[in-house]
């Protein structure tokens, strides 16, 4: 039964343009009907129809209000400006059949104009929020990352950092105006109290409190807030609320009163200095977006065999193979020139391409890996490399390159991963390399699986282990 | 007109007199009066279409099938390598230590674990039967592995084992066609076709889903867990040979020159595209596609094929065989392919379906002959993956079709002559690799004397669905229209392991 109330409750937005429509229609034909006298036969069946489906609007928001999941003041507000206009379009009908409008008429019109607007506004501010017509206009006040914080130390650190977090990524929902899931989370006795399902936080262990696993979850997770399609809370506002939680969730103390493991560190660091401060996640791909790449270099790719397709349909940023042109790889790399901004990834392993070629290669910024494994490049030519300053892969399995021509790479701050395999680094070359790479993985490889004995001894049943 | 033309010609003239035999008069009147109809009902039809855009649609080019397409979202695999233990290898032996389950040793069963319960070959009361292998922790991420495995155990920290794994089929052949193909019954496309479908392949002169079996027998589901199912046929397995030729008569005969067989194909595509212009049967472009690759593949295929040109230390490494059919040769291959730019290698090995009704199938004899068999290549591949670079964009996958139970088997009541174990749904093991997987990681946690799944509970449907999300997917999202619905791998189940993500 409470399903089918809610059911046709969540009618009530639906529904509530019809009133609005015709009621409209028939203020309008009022306001009109001294000059155009043929209107006027239709004013009563449209007030008739108006106040029937505006008496219907009431019933279903009643029915909607139940579920709870709004502001009430505001939803009582709204409740009797609805009553009130199906009232008054009634009387007016009920007037206007018996003729007693008289020169009240136009009156009668204005006042119902009236109403329906401030109940439509009121119904907006329900839905869509009370800041939802001003967004627009504040929108720097709404900014959607942490702002940084002169003296975060002298913070507090509810005020100043965790209800700003709260306030962009969960107020909409669970504010003023909203409160889905019976939670509210724009005051203190509010947060504590909980919703539907139970408390929010339980002081001191953010593992075990609704606020952060929901948040925790994995994003196609019904359970995950905020919901898949809002924007998400960063790595650094989840620490924020995590640490807040584990602390006691104070809501007067400031930063330097509290304990401040090394986790949460780097992040109030960030906060002070204002830079976005992520701790430093690579993606895969360029933070900045490029255009499509070229039709006709794409096409002059493809009648040469080389593969070239974007890494996903959400980004034009391309993968390029040379899996079945490598023996042509040296003449041909020119032709990606065009592609320049688009290339990513670039696959050129056991391919004829030298020194030459990497001067091309060079000239591809957002490339972030790069396969140059068995091909007969110098060190010489890697120094061109230097300008990959997004380059995070770097392969040169099989390859002449020596701790000489690594040395040159050494500015490459997004290398993360570097392949070594049978080059020509020396073993005495690697503590070196280290240091000189201290965020990179350098993969030596020369990986042995030894053979034991037991690996081609043959057990048979008379022969039992 | 040379002599090349002339051939050409008489070709399609009697491709051209092959149709017209079939063609009567009936049809020719049938034409004449459906074809206005069909033309009126095609715009309609096209008119009121309200089909909703799906999230990701897949454009299939029948002339280019194989063409390498953007999958929906960034993947960090670009390959997959399935190493299916056909048979079900028994996870008590290998990851899953259960020391209670040594006390119970030869005990019988409790009645609570078999009211209700329905087995392969355990009838009646059977007895308990302890681990047969020695464990230990290893790694830094101390993931258990027995003695059976003594190189895998060295490289855990790459892996991350799922240990709470079920199915809801005990027979080999419908166990392990969920397993590739989302459904227990024959029909469905694989996972490799469904893969290959989406995403094509790079290496334009190989296939992109290949088949590599060792054993000495066939998977108990046959060729249908690697079928296209309803997905064009251009994208099943391609079965390969591990000895020998790679592909049967991939070698011109006697007397065919490169030449003639170049025109003989030329003239052939020339005859089927004729057929297309009349039928347009997409499958025709299909067939013209897998001609031209067939001749491109003859030169090509046996050069990747062939492990004998990798050097001796490699060779050591996997422990291959040179000259015969095993698993570590195929494992060999396998890296090979995948480094020339193949989309999906599926390797086969039988005999794991270790019942101990006889010496070769024993817990304690012939099974440890495969474990053997299996452990040195397994690792070498992982390593080898490694040093190359391949093995972030590359998904290795070990698995069976399903686990064994903690009890010995005891066929038609009687307790089998060697020690064995029946086919068991509640829980098994299995491991993932690479690909943007987590390493050194345990996902799931079976009851004390690994019967069943107490957490961490994941079955084919969810590893599918995590494979498909590793190379771009969104497994829900991912379908093909046919017999009016749209159909995907994971039917309607799947819920991707992010446990298990990077």
């Amino acid at each position: 039964m409470l399903a089918l109330v809610d059911f046709i409750g969540r009618f009530h937005p639906v529904w509530v343009h019809l009133p609005i429509g015709i009621l409209l229609m028939a203020c309008l034909f009022q306001l009109f009907a001294k000059r155009y006298p043929l209107l006027k036969p239709a004013i009563p069946v449209l007030l008739f129809w108006g106040a029937i489906t505006a008496i219907a609007s009431c019933i279903t928001g009643y029915l909607l209000s139940l579920s709870g999941d709004y502001d009430q003041a505001l939803v009582t507000q709204h409740q009797w400006m609805g009553i009130a206009t199906a009232a008054v379009s009634l009387i007016f009908y009920g007037l206007n059949r018996l003729s007693l409008t008289g020169r009240y008429t136009r009156l009668g019109a204005v006042v119902i104009l009236i109403l329906i607007m401030i109940t439509g506004h009121l119904g907006g501010s329900l839905t869509h929020g009370a800041d939802y017509l001003t967004a627009g206009i504040n929108e720097a006040g709404t900014a959607q990352e942490m702002k940084p914080i002169p003296n975060i130390q002298e913070a507090v650190l509810y005020t100043d950092v965790v209800q700003p977090v709260l306030q962009r990524k969960c107020y909409s929902c669970h504010g003023s105006s909203k409160q889905k899931g019976k939670l509210r989370l724009d005051a203190e006795a509010q947060i504590l109290k909980g919703g539907k399902d139970g408390k929010a936080i339980v002081s001191g262990k953010p593992d075990e409190s609704a606020l952060i696993k929901r948040l925790l979850l994995p994003l196609n997770d019904d359970d995950h807030m905020p919901p898949k399609e809002k924007p998400q809370l960063t790595p650094n506002e989840v620490a924020v609320l995590s640490w807040w939680i584990s602390t006691g969730n104070s809501f007067t103390k400031k930063v330097k009163e509290l304990p401040q493991p090394d986790k949460i560190k780097p992040v109030l660091a960030a906060l002070q200095s204002g830079s976005s401060g992520e701790i430093a996640k690579k993606t895969e791909l360029p933070e900045e977006e490029v255009g499509p790449a070229d039709e006709g270099t794409l096409n002059k790719l493809k009648e040469a065999g080389i593969i070239a397709v974007p890494v996903s349909n959400e980004t034009n940023y391309l993968s390029v193979s040379f899996v079945t042109a490598g023996s042509r790889a040296q003449e041909l790399v020119k032709l990606l020139e065009p592609l320049k901004k688009q290339i990513v990834w670039l696959k050129l392993e056991d391919s004829n391409i030298t020194d030459e070629g990497l001067a091309v290669i060079a000239k591809f910024t957002h490339l972030t890996r790069l396969q140059l494994a068995n091909t007969k490049i110098t060190d010489a030519g890697l120094a061109q490399l230097r300008s990959l300053q997004q380059l995070q892969v770097l392969n040169l399995v099989g390859t002449g390159i020596t701790e000489k021509g690594l040395a040159s790479l050494k500015e490459l701050k997004s290398l993360r991963a570097l392949y070594l395999y049978k080059t020509g680094v020396g073993t005495a070359a690697w503590a070196r390399l280290k240091q000189s790479f201290p965020k990179t993985v350098l993969d030596s490889g020369g990986y042995t699986v030894p053979t034991l004995p037991t690996d081609t001894a043959l057990v048979t049943a008379d022969n039992k282990k | 007109m040379t002599k090349k033309d002339l051939i050409d010609q008489r070709l399609v003239k009697e491709a051209e007199q092959m149709v017209m035999r079939t063609h009567t008069r009936r049809h020719f009147i049938k034409e004449s009066a459906m074809g206005l109809g069909a033309l009126a009902m095609g715009s309609l039809l096209g008119g009121c279409g309200s089909k909703k855009k799906a999230a990701h649609s897949i454009a299939f080019d029948p002339a280019h099938p194989l063409l390498p397409k953007a999958p929906a979202f960034f993947g960090k695999a670009k390959s997959v390598i399935f190493l299916h233990m056909a048979g079900a290898p028994s996870q008590l032996e290998l990851f899953d230590y259960k020391p209670e389950l040594s006390k119970m040793d030869g005990q019988d069963c409790p009645p609570s674990f078999l009211e209700g319960k329905q087995f392969a070959f355990i009838t009646g009361v059977p007895k308990m039967l302890g681990p047969q292998a020695a464990f230990a922790r290893h790694g830094q991420s101390g993931a258990w592995v027995s003695e059976h495995l003594p190189h895998l155990s060295q490289v855990v920290d790459e892996v991350s084992f799922l240990k709470a794994v079920t199915t809801d089929q005990f027979n080999h052949a419908p166990a392990q066609l969920l397993v590739h193909t989302g459904s227990p019954r024959l029909g469905r496309p694989s996972i490799g076709s469904w893969v290959t479908y989406g995403l094509g392949t790079e290496n334009q002169n190989l296939p992109g889903f290949v088949v590599l079996t060792s054993g000495g027998s066939f998977p108990d589901a046959g060729k249908s867990v690697w079928g296209s199912g309803f997905l064009p046929s251009v994208y099943q397995g391609v079965q390969c040979r591990s000895e020998g030729d790679p592909v049967l008569f991939i070698k011109d005969p006697d007397g065919m020159s490169r030449d003639l067989r170049k025109a003989s194909i030329e003239a052939v595509n020339k005859a089927n595209m004729q057929e297309y212009q009349d039928y347009n049967d997409p499958e025709i472009l299909s067939r013209i596609s897998q001609y031209e690759m067939a001749y491109r593949m003859q030169i090509t295929a046996p050069d990747v094929m062939n492990i004998n040109d990798e050097p001796q230390y490699i060779h050591e490494m996997y422990g291959t065989k040179p000259g015969k059919a095993c698993f570590a040769n195929n494992v060999l291959l396998a890296r090979k392919l995948v480094e020339k730019g193949v989309r999906f290698v599926q390797l086969f090995d039988w005999g794991w379906d270790a019942h101990g009704d006889n010496p070769s199938n024993a817990l304690n004899i012939g099974i440890i002959n495969k474990y053997r068999s299996v452990d040195k290549p397994v690792t070498a591949l992982l390593m080898d993956l490694k040093q190359r670079g391949l093995l972030d964009e590359t998904l290795v996958v070990w698995a069976g079709e399903f686990g064994r139970t903690p009890m010995m088997e005891n066929r038609n009541g009687a307790q089998n002559p060697f020690k064995g174990r029946d086919h068991h749904t509640e829980a098994f093991t299995i491991w993932m690799a690479g690909g943007g997987i987590k390493k050194g990681y345990t996902h799931g946690e079976t009851d004390e004397i690994g019967y069943s799944a107490v957490s961490g509970k994941v079955d084919a449907f969810d590893i599918q669905a995590t494979i498909l999300n590793q190379l771009g997917f969104d497994h829900e999202q991912f379908t093909y229209p046919y017999q009016g619905r749209p159909f995907r791998l994971t039917d309607v189940g799947g819920k991707v392991i992010q446990e298990i993500i990077a």
